[in-house]
C-alpha cells in the first residue's frame, strides 16, 4: 500500500498488515520532524508524480530484496516537531532482506520522489535542499 | 496551443500552483520557460543565472516524466502538455 496523506497513520496498524506466515522479519522506518529550532514544517508533494515514483520504487524493492510486503505512507501539509512524516514497513522471509529493502526504499524516496519540506522558523522560512 | 504549467515548492510561491500558457505551434520547453521568465521577473531571477543559463536546481517534468533541464529544453510541446517546474526534492 502506498499513500500520500494529510492524516496521521498508525505504525502498529501497518505492522499488523505486514504480518504473514511466510514473513520472518518486519523492518520499519519512521521519519519524524526533528527540533532544529523550527516552529513548524510544511510538506508538499506533486501527488500524481510522487505516487508514480513510489510505485516504481516499490516494484524495484520487492523484486530486488524478495519482500513479502511493503507499505509506504508519506504525509503532506503542516506538521509540528515530533509529528510523523513517513513510514516504511517491509516484510521478508529473513532480516537481511527486510533491512536492505527498507534502507533502499527510504534512500530512493528521498532522492527521487517529488516531495518537498519547508521549515518555518522565527527568522524566516526555508525550503530544504533548495540552496 | 495551450500548455499547462504546474509549479511546486519555491516555484509555486513565485508562479502559483497552476497556470495555462498559450504557446505558438512548434514551441519548445525552452520557449515556455522564456515566456514564464518574461511574465515574472521573480521567476527569471530564480530560474536563470546572469548569463541566461537555466540554474542547475531547476528541475522539470513533461507529462510526469523527468526531462533533463539542459538536454531536453529543445523538445517540442504539444497541445495539452503538462510541464512541472520544481526545485530539488527533499521528502522523507
Amino acid at each position: 500500500m502506498i499513500d500520500i496523506t494529510k492524516d496521521d497513520f498508525s505504525l502498529d496498524d501497518l505492522i499488523k498488515r505486514a504480518k504473514s506466515d511466510d514473513a520472518g522479519a518486519i523492518v520499519t522506518f519512521l521519519g519524524t520532524v526533528r527540533d532544529d529550532g523550527i516552529k513548524k514544517m510544511e510538506l508538499e508533494a506533486f501527488r500524481e508524480a510522487a505516487m508514480q515514483e513510489l510505485e516504481q520504487i516499490e516494484e524495484e524493492a520487492v523484486s530486488r530484496f524478495h519482500l513479502k510486503s511493503l507499505d509506504i505512507v508519506h504525509r503532506v501539509g503542516p506538521l509540528s516537531v515530533g509529528d510523523n512524516i513517513v513510514a516504511i514497513v517491509c516484510s521478508a522471509a529473513h532480516r537481511d532482506e527486510a533491512f536492505q529493502g527498507c534502507r533502499y526504499v527510504i534512500e530512493e524516496l528521498k532522492s527521487r520522489a517529488p516531495i518537498w519540506k519547508k521549515e518555518i522558523r522565527e527568522k524566516g522560512d526555508r525550503w530544504v535542499g533548495s540552496e | 496551443m495551450k500548455v499547462k504549467v504546474r509549479a511546486f515548492a519555491s516555484f509555486r510561491e513565485i508562479l502559483g500552483r497552476e497556470r495555462e500558457m498559450e504557446m505558438k505551434d512548434g514551441s519548445t520547453v525552452a520557449d515556455l520557460l522564456g515566456d514564464l521568465a518574461m511574465a515574472s521577473q521573480r521567476f527569471r531571477e530564480a530560474a536563470f543565472d546572469d548569463s541566461g543559463q537555466l540554474r542547475d536546481y531547476v528541475l522539470l517534468m513533461k507529462n510526469r516524466k523527468r526531462i533533463d533541464s539542459q538536454q531536453d529544453l529543445k523538445s517540442e510541446l504539444c497541445e495539452g502538455d503538462e510541464v512541472a517546474v520544481f526545485p530539488p526534492v527533499a521528502g522523507g
